[in-house]
């Protein structure tokens, strides 16, 4: 019988490397899976401490009330904050009954370099809603989720000379950030040119009313209105006309405008007006979208957004069905809502549980597509 | 033929009666908050501070009693992890909270099962087709008689000594049984398909051997055959144990098993019966539902069980009442009396027996 023959040499200086790789891959996945994802994160957490190997996390460390229904979380990141720019938003996440709830928040303090011990952000109490109230709740000491920072909201990289910043009820707090950061940046403020248009409902609503005007007071590059709607003799709500006799030279600066979706559309249309468009930077906040749940569904758009392909809903079928009707091959089990096989993120929408008739309106929550009937045109994480 | 003790229901009383279980279901949905993410996250801090104990008792002491006491506390925190975490978490039961420690499709568990092959075999097969012979795999995991619906072959007469081995090298057993084995002697799998099935339960399997059996008893200097003793016999009491509670759910006298024609047609009221007719509960103190991960409700846990369990007590109730309005058995009993039938069963159906 013919025995294949075994090759016993020396290991070269090649297979001694390649032995040691392997060896230090496993030890590094050992590492990786017995300590970081089973332990670190369990006793980091248990030992109450705001640095996390997972995620970065954050502790309050100072409240401050800024009107009657917004405060200021000042907040240490752990080690991992990757820095950001000024104006950037940063998703929040805390606990609420249990649940985990994540909500972006414009960071209010200016640009911070990547492990910065401090940033901010300015938080206005919804009414009916979940997460400004529980942030709302928070003490010192209290442990918050961090996301990634993330927008484009931001000076660009030398920021322009002459600038105009519109900010609308809480959309004041990503214009503050950048009023902080030039503020911050005694470069070139020799030339600087900064016009900053606050709008509020009243004196008493105006959040950073105060800070700014001492700003204003202190740098002479900055110039602030307060547009108070409640008061005429500051002009009341900001309209194309007031904003053409607060800024006469629109056309010759970098404009940058949050709040509601009508001020942002004022600002743009003046823009247009004077062939500025292209100098508009806007941030939009968009109240998450509550449709009410007995609505008669019609034609709805379903969204996958992995594969950018876009599903019509029709009917009372199960989010399933209709994507198989649509081609779709989405993965289930028991098709009657209790394995969780078929458990899909929901980006945007709402959606009824067909058999206890509760429905998820908030973005980013898991749904189960066998038990899910379509309540609102959807973004699915397919 | 196994008389059934439950009344039999017309389809609008069986409607009725789906009704009345899903508004318990609702019930519960609508209730769910922080009490029970403190319950499961105070059951996970107990398992790991028992877990350290255990081991530090084990790596560091040198009498017979820390070794007993380490052997306890490790065997209890796996249990602990293994019943009232890992298989409720994996059902999907918190996956409401958004946590990621608590999601049901990235949680690893301490025990040598593939989680992803787990989820599929159990939460799919053994709970949508649950006792329907040729459905639900769990039936006597493919070579044992549970019930005498299942045709008798010669190899049953040994399932007596074939079962004291499954109940020790539990945890071997379910991680086999996803392999589909019997598949490969009837020819429906092909050796490479089995191979392709067979690498990830492998690498989990080496996972677990060289945390258990080489790294621990590493660290612990001269004292490694005594850890990975002790690591042995922890495995192994978390074995019987699971084994225990997990038979006495399904297998218990007068638990009913169905033909695949029960599927045809069946409706959500339909399914809820066989659930209940298809499962047992153990009556225990609240330590000992913790201990088994509330399978001591294993009606309820298999009419909800997405349903994050410590609520089955107080749902249990609500559940027998509505079983005894609708003239429906209501299978309870202490584990010993429920251990003893399901041996009894074991060696009853080892002997042939006209089907």
């Amino acid at each position: 019988m013919h025995l294949p023959t075994m090759a016993i040499t020396a290991p070269s200086p090649g297979a001694a490397q390649q032995l040691r790789d392997a060896g230090l891959r496993l030890a590094r996945a050992a590492w990786r899976r017995w300590f970081l994802a089973r332990h670190a994160e369990f006793w980091l957490g248990d030992l109450g401490t705001s640095w996390s190997l997972a995620a970065p996390r954050a502790r309050v460390v100072d409240v401050i009330d800024e009107t009657a229904d917004t405060r200021t979380l000042v907040l240490a990141p752990g080690s991992r904050w990757p820095g950001h720019r000024a104006g950037q938003y940063v998703p929040v996440e805390i606990e609420v009954a249990g649940v985990r709830v994540r909500r972006c928040y414009s960071i209010s303090s200016g640009g911070a370099e990547p492990g910065a011990r401090r940033i901010a952000i300015t938080v206005r109490r919804v009414a009916g809603g979940r997460a400004s109230a529980a942030l709302h709740q928070l003490r010192r000491g209290a442990i918050v989720g961090l996301g990634a920072p993330a927008g484009d909201f931001v000076l660009g990289p030398p920021a322009a000379a002459k600038l105009v910043l519109v900010g609308g009820g809480s959309g004041i707090t990503p214009i503050m950030a950048l009023v902080r950061e030039l503020a911050a940046r005694p470069e070139a403020a020799g030339a600087r040119d900064v016009v900053v248009i606050h709008g509020s409902r009243g004196a008493a609503d105006a959040i950073f009313g105060d800070a700014l005007a001492s700003l204003a007071a202190r740098l002479p590059w900055l110039r602030v209105h307060a547009r108070r709607d409640d008061d005429p003799a500051t002009g009341g709500r900001l309209d194309p006309a007031g904003l053409r006799a607060l800024v006469p030279d629109l056309a010759d600066r970098e404009i940058f405008v949050c709040g509601p979706p009508g001020l942002i559309d004022l600002v743009s249309a003046a823009a247009r007006e004077v062939g500025a468009l292209h100098r508009v930077h806007h941030e939009r906040f968009v109240a998450a979208e509550v449709q009410g749940a007995g609505s008669a569904p019609g034609a709805l758009a379903i969204t996958l957004v992995r594969t950018g392909i876009e599903v019509v809903a029709t009917g009372t079928a199960p989010l399933l069905v209709q994507l198989e009707r649509a081609g779709q091959r989405p993965a289930y089990g028991c098709r009657m809502g209790i394995c969780h096989t078929c458990r899909c993120r929901k980006l945007r929408g709402t959606v009824e549980d067909s058999a206890t008739g509760l429905v998820s309106s908030e973005p980013d929550q898991d749904i189960r597509l066998c038990v899910s009937i379509a309540r609102s045109e959807l973004a699915l994480e397919l | 033929m196994i008389q059934p003790a439950s009344k039999s229901l017309s389809s609008a009383e069986a409607a009725a009666f789906g009704r009345e279980l899903d508004a318990v279901r609702a019930r519960v949905c609508a209730d769910l908050g922080q009490r029970d993410v403190d319950h499961i996250r105070a059951v996970i801090r107990l398992a790991r501070y028992c877990a350290v104990a255990g081991r530090a008792l084990l790596h560091t002491g040198l009498d017979p009693a820390t070794f007993g006491l380490g052997v306890g506390a490790l065997a209890a925190a796996k249990i602990l992890e293994n019943m009232e975490v890992a298989h409720n978490v994996m059902h999907g039961q918190y996956d409401w909270t958004g946590d990621p420690a608590l999601d049901s499709k990235s949680y690893e568990w301490d025990m040598v099962p593939h989680e992803a092959y787990w989820r599929q075999s159990h939460n799919v097969d053994h709970h949508t087709y649950t006792n329907i012979l040729g459905r639900d795999r769990d039936i006597g995991y493919g070579f044992l008689r549970m019930s005498r619906l299942q045709p008798w072959q010669p190899q049953h007469l040994l399932q007596p000594a074939v079962t004291a081995v499954l109940a020790l090298a539990f945890q071997w057993g379910i991680a086999f049984h996803d392999l589909h084995l019997d598949e490969v002697f009837s020819g429906r799998q092909s050796l490479p398909a089995l191979r392709r099935r067979a690498a990830p339960v492998l690498r989990k399997a080496g996972w677990q051997l060289a945390k258990d059996y080489l790294v621990f008893p590493a660290l612990a200097l001269w004292n490694a055959p005594r850890v990975a003793l002790g690591n042995l016999l922890a495995n192994g009491i978390r074995n019987l144990w699971t084994f225990a509670i997990i038979f006495c759910g399904h297998f218990p006298e007068g638990v009913e098993m169905f033909h695949e024609a029960e599927l045809r047609d069946e409706s959500r009221g339909d399914w809820y019966l066989r659930q209940l007719n298809g499962s047992a509960n153990i009556a225990g103190s609240r330590a000992f539902d913790v201990l088994c991960g509330h399978l001591s409700y294993q009606i309820e846990h298999h009419m909800f069980p997405d349903l994050p369990a410590a609520r089955y007590p107080e749902i249990a109730p609500q559940v027998r009442e509505i079983c005894a309005r609708y003239g429906q058995r209501y299978h309870t009993g202490r584990l010993g009396t429920q251990l003893a039938s399901v041996l009894k069963q074991v060696v009853r159906n080892s002997l042939p027996t006209a089907a």
